[in-house]
């Protein structure tokens, strides 16, 4: 069991589902966007603009979730201080500012063929732009601070501060008036989707799981290598 | 039909938009990410190349993920 956290199997582990990751990507990247583009119907109300939920709503997910994965991370980190813990937070944060901005624009889009406006200052859109901001504050920090230690510190105070926005994102369309509709898809409870549009939406959120979880691979596995190649430096003095 | 897929009813630039800007950005990180990885892992290779051997061999034998790293270069060259 020990040796599952041991460095060295990670990183065998990440090579190996780094090359497994791209063999299978494509292939249900062409399916999900089939499903999405030509097989799903149009809304009876919204006609073929509702398309643009599959990109939407997949990213929206992904950035809350990326965002939550931090903010425990940082907690568990404060708590029982693993050394990888420091480099997960540091690999999330622009996959998580990446989807972010991609929900914000993509709505903003939708937002105009469904609301006559690409903007307006709504509780969600809104908490999710704060959400954002979070997130550039994060890397920022990571970029600008020579001390690693201290930069995981004041990262980590910012991610479970920035924990509270999470669930005024989720609840912000139901304790306010908005623009923004309420979630059709409810972990507890029916859901109010159709499964012809619930299927190319599971699909498209899958595929960009994955491909969170390369990208996310990928930032990981550098960051282990500069680790093992600023210890590099102790046989060069 | 080719017609109505591109048009989507007057949609398409709203469809054809998201999807576009949402598959760009991704790719442009999915580049940006690669490169980064194989910078520090060819930088890497390179500063245990300038190592002496009995350092190499040190270096080598005390991290399994070293020669990982430089096995994974290797591969891409």
């Amino acid at each position: 069991m020990l040796n599952f956290f041991h460095n060295s199997y990670i990183f065998f582990l990440i090579e190996k589902l780094i090359n497994f990751i791209n063999s299978i990507f494509f292939v249900l990247l062409l399916i999900a966007l089939s499903f999405a583009l030509i097989f799903s119907p149009p809304d009876y109300l919204q006609g073929e603009s509702v398309r643009i939920m599959y990109v939407h709503v997949p990213a929206a997910w992904i950035s809350l979730t990326s965002f939550s994965c931090i903010a425990i991370v940082s907690i568990l980190n404060f708590i029982f201080k693993i050394k990888n813990l420091k480099l997960i937070t540091k690999s999330i944060a622009p996959i998580g500012l990446m989807f972010t901005c991609i929900a914000i624009v993509t709505g903003s889009i939708w937002g105009q063929p469904t609301w006559g406006t690409f903007w307006a200052w709504d509780a969600r859109i809104t908490s999710m732009v704060i959400m954002a901001l979070f997130y550039l504050i994060i890397i920022v920090i990571h970029k600008f601070f020579d001390e690693d230690d201290k930069a995981n510190k004041i990262s980590s105070i910012v991610a479970v501060i920035g924990l509270i926005n999470i669930p005024i994102i989720k609840y912000s369309v139901e304790w306010w008036s908005t623009l923004h509709q309420p979630a059709s898809i409810k972990i507890t409870g029916s859901s109010t989707i159709h499964s012809s549009m619930l299927t190319p939406l599971l699909l498209m959120f899958f595929v960009l799981i994955l491909y969170c979880a390369l990208i996310f691979l990928m930032k990981y596995k550098t960051e282990i290598i500069k680790i093992k190649k600023k210890n590099l430096k102790r046989y060069d003095q | 039909m080719i017609s109505n897929f591109i048009t989507m009813n007057g949609y398409g630039i709203f469809v054809w938009s998201s999807f576009v800007i949402t598959f760009l950005v991704c790719g442009v990180v999915y580049y940006k990410t690669r490169k980064t990885l194989k910078k520090y892992e060819k930088e890497f290779a390179k500063e245990i190349g300038e190592l002496s051997i009995q350092q190499k061999k040190t270096v080598l034998r005390n991290s399994k993920i070293a020669s990982k790293i430089l096995a994974s270069y290797n591969k891409t060259i």
